[in-house]
């Protein structure tokens, strides 16, 4: 007895599996032991690997942010000026340089850094927001020609 | 492959990263917030080129810290909590106990928690240089290049103004000759 | 083990980035084809060698070819770079066309490794003002001072104490110039010294 139908009863599975099992172990190459050999290990780290680096993603443009802050506020400090007084008065001047360009100009350029602190001071001082900043001698070395 | 760089670029990189040394004066300063100035120039955040990752760090040298001033009723509330590791060693010191015992820890704890939890905080506390007096050694005396400004004013007091600056004074009035001030 | 070298490595460029401004000089210092002279994987490589090999060679003066057949062991080319850096590519069951135009990847490839760029620019002069230094906006007179010093270690107050605005307020009235008799008041039994009723206004 010859039974040709029964072959079609057995489930085959599809031809994808290698491909997709060959894709989640390619991003486990680096993993540690059986994580980066066997897959249904490996799955597990790297879909954990994947969120951190979805994660991370968003993080590191954080963390850049507040480095280039970071660096910023030091050399306002040594400049004598502090950080918010230089960015609101940037601003009110129309000076759009971005957090990146102004801590690269304080590392890279800082005589220019320099300028563009004395010109938020002069700004400051053509309006002053308290009695205290009124009170205060104004910058030297700028010449605004009532451009300010 | 890593050539091997030129005499001016290595000066510049000798010169960029430098590690300076500070001199700080604690006299009638708040050891608190001297301390997140101090913990700050230890990180290397007073420089434009800080990274965590990088030890851009530079030292700093405390001066007179025996003349240190904690605001309010800190001297006799403040408490340092210690234990020595056996039974029954834990005990509790007032500033002013702890002050009297040495004249440095109040501000070298001040400074250790200023510089907070990361593994960096003991690197950084190597660098940090204490003397209860004026007296520094001769070693460190010749590395300073700057002094940290201070945080307070200095008060002056009566008998550090000269005669002839008290004699001078503008007086709105004078007290009368038998006048007894208390 | 560690498998660390499999993570994709980051860097910067450290590419020959004058190359084609003066003159051109190719990046491939030599090849080396290794293959095997009776197994069936090299086939491929025997046939470029046979007939291609040399026209590559004159083309390209200034690479040198190496040619290493190893009995029982996998066909490779292995290309090394001006800048020391070496590229490996399997050739097993290559044909004689796939061979040539992985030859002419190799040679036009610059030596830098295909690593993530952490940044699309280089510049051999990022400063030209100098770049930041802990004395750049330091005074110089710091060169000769001996510490401590009062003065740079001092508070600056941004506004005067109220003694200082004292001081200020009499010597605009005038107070300091008259000594100091002058300025009582008629609170002593010394009659001889009344002086005239204080005036704001009047300036010296």
């Amino acid at each position: 007895m010859v039974f040709l139908s029964f072959v079609n009863c057995m489930r085959v599975k599809g031809p994808d599996k290698f491909w997709k099992r060959r894709q989640i172990l390619k991003l486990a190459a680096h993993f540690y032991g059986r994580k980066r050999n066997c897959y249904s290990i490996a799955i597990r780290s790297v879909q954990k690997a994947l969120q951190h680096a979805a994660y991370g993603r968003k993080v590191k443009k954080l963390e850049r942010i507040n480095l280039w802050k970071e660096r910023i506020t030091a050399a306002c400090e040594e400049l004598n000026i502090p950080y918010p007084l230089l960015m609101e008065n940037l601003a009110r001047c129309d000076i759009a340089l971005s957090k990146k360009t102004l801590a690269d100009l304080a590392i890279w350029e800082p005589r220019t850094f320099k300028c563009l602190t004395q010109i938020a001071a002069a700004k400051n001082q053509s309006y002053p927001p308290t009695v205290k900043a009124a009170l205060q001698p104004p910058p030297e070395g700028v010449i605004t020609r009532g451009m300010l | 492959m890593n050539r091997p760089i030129s005499t001016y670029k290595r000066v510049q990189q000798w010169a960029v990263f430098g590690r300076l040394w500070f001199l700080f004066d604690a006299k009638w300063q708040n050891p608190f917030d001297s301390a997140e100035k101090i913990a700050k120039y230890l990180a290397g955040k007073h420089k434009p080129i800080y990274h965590p990752l990088s030890d851009v760090g530079d030292h700093v040298v405390v001066i007179n810290t025996k003349d240190i001033a904690l605001p309010n009723k800190e001297w006799r509330y403040r408490m340092y909590y210690h234990h020595t590791g056996f039974a029954g060693g834990s005990s509790w010191t007032s500033a002013w106990e702890l002050h009297n015992k040495d004249q440095t820890k109040v501000l070298w704890k001040a400074v250790y928690k200023a510089c907070g939890g990361s593994l960096l905080r003991h690197n950084m506390m190597e660098r940090l240089h204490l003397f209860p007096d004026d007296k520094i050694p001769q070693e460190l005396m010749e590395n300073i290049s700057d002094h940290m400004k201070q945080l307070r004013p200095v008060p002056k007091a009566l008998h550090e103004y000269t005669e002839e600056e008290i004699k001078n004074f503008p007086k709105v009035f004078e007290w009368p000759e038998d006048y007894v001030l208390n | 083990m560690s498998h660390r070298h499999l993570f994709l490595q980051s860097g910067f460029i450290k590419t020959n980035l004058q190359n084609g401004v003066g003159r051109f000089v190719n990046q491939l210092q030599r090849i080396n084809l290794i293959f095997c002279k009776s197994s069936g994987s090299s086939k491929g490589v025997r046939e470029f060698i046979e007939t291609d090999l040399v026209d590559f060679a004159r083309a390209n003066p200034g690479t040198v070819v190496y040619l290493k057949p190893r009995r029982h062991r996998g066909t490779y080319m292995c290309a090394e770079y001006l800048n020391g850096h070496k590229d490996y590519i399997t050739c097993n069951n290559f044909t004689r066309d796939e061979v040539r135009k992985w030859l002419e990847y190799m040679k036009n490839k610059s030596g830098f490794p295909i690593i993530r760029l952490r940044k699309h620019w280089h510049t051999d002069h990022p400063s030209i003002q100098g770049i930041w230094n802990p004395f750049t906006h330091k005074p110089s007179y710091l060169n000769v001072t001996t510490f401590p010093e009062k003065e740079r270690s001092e508070y600056q107050p941004l506004m005067p104490s109220a003694t200082e605005q004292l001081l200020q307020i009499a010597e605009q009235v005038g107070f300091l110039d008259n000594s100091n008799t002058n300025n009582t008041t008629t609170t002593t039994r010394n009659t001889e010294n009344i002086p005239p009723p204080l005036n704001m206004s009047d300036e010296k």
